[in-house]
């Protein structure tokens, strides 16, 4: 951990994915892509989707009608982070808490409804109520409005480490003081016009297109293209040490200070951010790029060693192009028994890495 | 003692603004009292109304990627004149991160008819690149690959104020030691998304926009990007960098009030003006100049009249305060940085600049709404203040000297 500074800890998680509306860890089990009937194609097109569901019977009061799925879909992961904290944000001091959103396509959902309705109508018949929920920044907007949160309200983007890059940023300004809780969230929607541009250019795999079941993920990752994916997941972090004295307040890990870049020599530059530490468990964060994740696993080998696990990118996760890194942690956290030093590890050829170092608890 | 680990300091400015290419370019377009707000007929079938546009010679003689939208390609244009401000060579800039800011990405790139056939559109010739340009996060990647960058690499979105937030980010990671030195700014481009959705709020003055008077009517949309080199004193200090101005404090809120509208009562501002000078360890009556978010919209500049009420209660004198927003429109995710550069060149000239067409200000004792001629007076420390949509607030605070 970065000396100095003060520890920061993961201590509430939830999420809205495929496995549902979740508090907490997200369990073990197979998950299929579903086909998608939403809009229509020649043909199947099969995707890891998030099945409907009412925000308001997961979050009582929530209303969510003229958002975003995206915007909704942050507000209900948020509040299950929030209850898996244990916290009463009653009892906060509500402009000491942060939200950092991290997403790659924001609110594309109302993006191209805007867009519809520009061709329909014309520019100037276009719909004053979406276009400010076509906002990337729309999603944080609303959690910190619902919440009442007042502190710093940040929405990150990078094409292939916007979850790392969220938790880096949150990590930051909880270190520095500028707030005592942060809301670390990320994901993405999956549209029409989004699953058109992977189609086109190539980069989506051949179980996109068929029903059967998927390969073990060291097996599928080999065949070649990415399963997109949609779904946001929360963290709640904080200055280790407050989740002690709150009842029903739990630790996930520790969060050190991470580092990302576009370029250069990772394994030295990782090496200098785990300080010596070895990881026992290193989880693959591969996002969207389906060479990324064999390289980042002889990264992680490369680093720690050939008797540390090494968690490979997970085919749900790796279909949110740069913010599957949140869930890649959710899912590991469920996994091996380990405690101590760990990382979380994101590759993307020559366009760089990003690491952060964990202390599993 | 001055700290020179903690002390972020900036190095160079790049602008590229309606005025065209530079901060000298801007500085003697806008002391001139130049507006470049006109009338505009032709940004897309039907639209009618006042826009600052940045002249198309002033992305001249920059090979730009096809893939470039004209986001990433105002970005460009900012990075390259920062650093050659900066007096560096470009391989200084290599292991520098770049944060960027943008609200529109690459929807200049893409028309309405996407909407209809989405795969049509993108086999199209050229539709393909079009659309990679669409992420917010692409103008970072644009400007790190353009130059051969290789640091950590981010996009912030924040509505408004995304490109202040850029810098107040930049200066944080520059404290973790992320990157030796950070290019941290905004761009964002006249587009029809964009004037469509706030002609479509009725937020637009058809006229010139008048920010601060009582009969203001809207704002005008412009484009433009400027891109700060931001590193700690101690790393300038190292390589005998000329250092332009000191960012002597930060702070970022969020007033959790609407969607669109700022609170009232400019709370959440106030608290990020008092947070900012907290961490600059000044006073009100320490600060001399306030570059204004003011935009020209009725709620708006109300609330941020609020906000200096309560955030500069008890000074000596009213703080003077302007829009800048009147010369050239709002520039959206990049006017925080574009801002920032006004108010860097604000404390190292100590003039003041005026808000244009203000005749009939709000009435608000506690401030001295510039107006008419550029005042001129030493200047030691000036803040820029940015809000946005969803209730965002950054607030920076640049001195002409250390601490």
């Amino acid at each position: 951990m970065t000396p100095n500074l003060p520890s920061v800890t993961i201590t509430g998680i939830g999420s809205v994915s495929p496995y549902g509306p979740l508090v907490g860890l997200i369990p073990q089990c197979v998950l299929e892509p579903r086909a998608i009937t939403a809009w229509t194609s020649a043909g199947i097109r099969r995707a890891f989707l998030v099945q409907p569901f009412r925000p308001a019977s997961v979050v009582p009061g929530l209303k969510t009608r003229r958002l975003d799925r995206l915007s909704a879909w942050a507000l209900v992961a948020s509040s299950l982070a929030i209850q898996d904290a244990g916290i009463d944000l009653s009892q906060a001091d509500r402009s000491r808490v942060a939200v950092v959103f991290a997403t790659a396509f924001g609110c594309i959902e109302l993006t191209e409804a805007f867009y519809l309705s520009a061709a329909a109508n014309g520019w100037n018949g276009t719909d004053p109520s979406t276009f400010p929920e076509t906002l990337a920044s729309a999603p944080a907007s609303h959690v910190s409005l619902f919440h009442g949160l007042r502190g710093p309200n940040v929405t990150v983007s990078n094409k292939h480490f916007a979850g790392e890059n969220a938790l880096i940023q949150a990590a930051s300004l909880l270190r520095h003081g500028q707030a005592d809780l942060a809301i670390v969230l990320a994901g993405d929607a999956l549209v029409q016009s989004l699953y058109s541009w992977y189609e086109v250019a190539d980069l989506l795999s051949p179980a996109c297109y068929n029903s059967d079941p998927l390969p073990e993920a060291g097996d599928f990752i080999a065949s070649g293209g990415f399963i997109p994916s949609e779904g946001v997941a929360a963290l709640v972090m904080e200055a280790s040490g407050r989740e002690d004295v709150r009842p029903g307040g739990r630790a996930y890990a520790r969060v050190g200070s991470g580092r990302w870049a576009a370029g250069g020599q990772p394994a030295e530059a990782i090496r200098q951010v785990l300080g010596g530490s070895v990881p026992r468990l290193t989880v693959c964060s591969g996002n969207g790029a389906p060479c990324a994740s064999s390289a980042t696993a002889a990264l992680a080998r490369e680093i720690s060693g050939d008797g540390a696990v090494v968690i490979p990118a997970q085919p749900f996760a790796q279909g949110l192009a740069g913010t599957g890194a949140v869930f890649h942690l959710i899912l590991a956290l469920d996994g091996p028994p380990i405690t101590g030093p760990a990382l979380l590890l994101g590759t993307a050829g020559e366009s760089g890495f990003a690491a952060l170092p964990l202390e599993l608890l | 003692l001055t700290d020179i680990h903690k002390t972020i300091v900036v190095t160079g400015v790049g602008v590229v603004s309606p005025y065209g290419v530079g901060l000298a370019c801007l500085q003697a377009g806008m002391l001139s009292g130049r507006c470049c707000l006109t009338a505009t007929k032709d940004v897309y079938p039907g639209f009618e109304g006042t826009v600052a546009q940045v002249q198309e010679s002033a992305l001249d003689g920059e090979d730009f990627s096809s893939r470039y939208s004209r986001t990433d390609q105002l970005a460009v244009v900012a990075a390259r004149d920062a650093m050659a401000n900066s007096g560096c060579d470009r391989s200084t800039f290599r292991e520098s991160g770049v944060l960027m800011a943008n609200t529109v990405g690459g929807l200049t790139e893409i028309d309405a008819g996407i909407a209809k056939d989405p795969a049509a559109w993108f086999r199209r010739p050229g539709g393909l690149l079009r659309g990679s340009s669409f992420p917010v996060a692409h103008v970072a990647d644009a400007v790190g690959e353009h130059f051969g960058i290789r640091g950590p690499r981010c996009a912030i979105s924040v509505a408004c104020a995304s490109g202040a937030m850029a810098i107040a980010l930049a200066a944080n990671l520059l404290l973790d030691g992320a990157a030796p030195i950070i290019l941290a700014g905004g761009s964002d481009p006249l587009c029809p998304f964009t004037l469509s959705g706030f002609n479509s709020l009725r937020a637009l003055d058809p006229n010139p926009c008048s920010p601060f008077d009582q009969n203001r009517n809207g704002l005008n949309l412009g484009e433009g990007s400027a891109v700060l080199v931001l590193e700690t004193l101690a790393g300038a200090t190292a390589r005998n960098a000329k250092v332009l101005a000191v960012l002597r404090g930060w702070a970022m809120t969020n007033d959790a009030f609407h969607t669109t509208a700022p609170h009232k009562e400019g709370s959440g501002l106030a608290d990020c003006i008092r947070l900012s000078m907290q961490m600059a360890e000044v006073s009100g009556d320490d600060i001399g100049y306030v570059n204004a978010h003011g935009t020209g919209t009725p709620l708006n500049d109300i609330a941020e009249a609020h906000a200096y009420e309560i955030a500069f209660r008890g000074r000596n004198h009213p703080i003077p305060v302007s829009s800048t927003k009147s010369y050239f429109g709002h520039c959206l995710g990049a006017a925080g940085a574009l801002e920032a550069a006004i108010t860097i060149l604000a404390v190292r000239s100590g003039a003041l600049l005026p808000t244009l067409r203000l005749a009939d200000p709000i009435e608000s004792p506690g401030v001295d709404w510039l107006r008419g001629e550029v005042k001129r007076q030493p200047l030691p420390l000036a803040m820029s203040v940015s809000s946005g949509f969803g209730g965002s607030n950054t607030v920076l605070i640049f001195g002409s000297g250390l601490p």
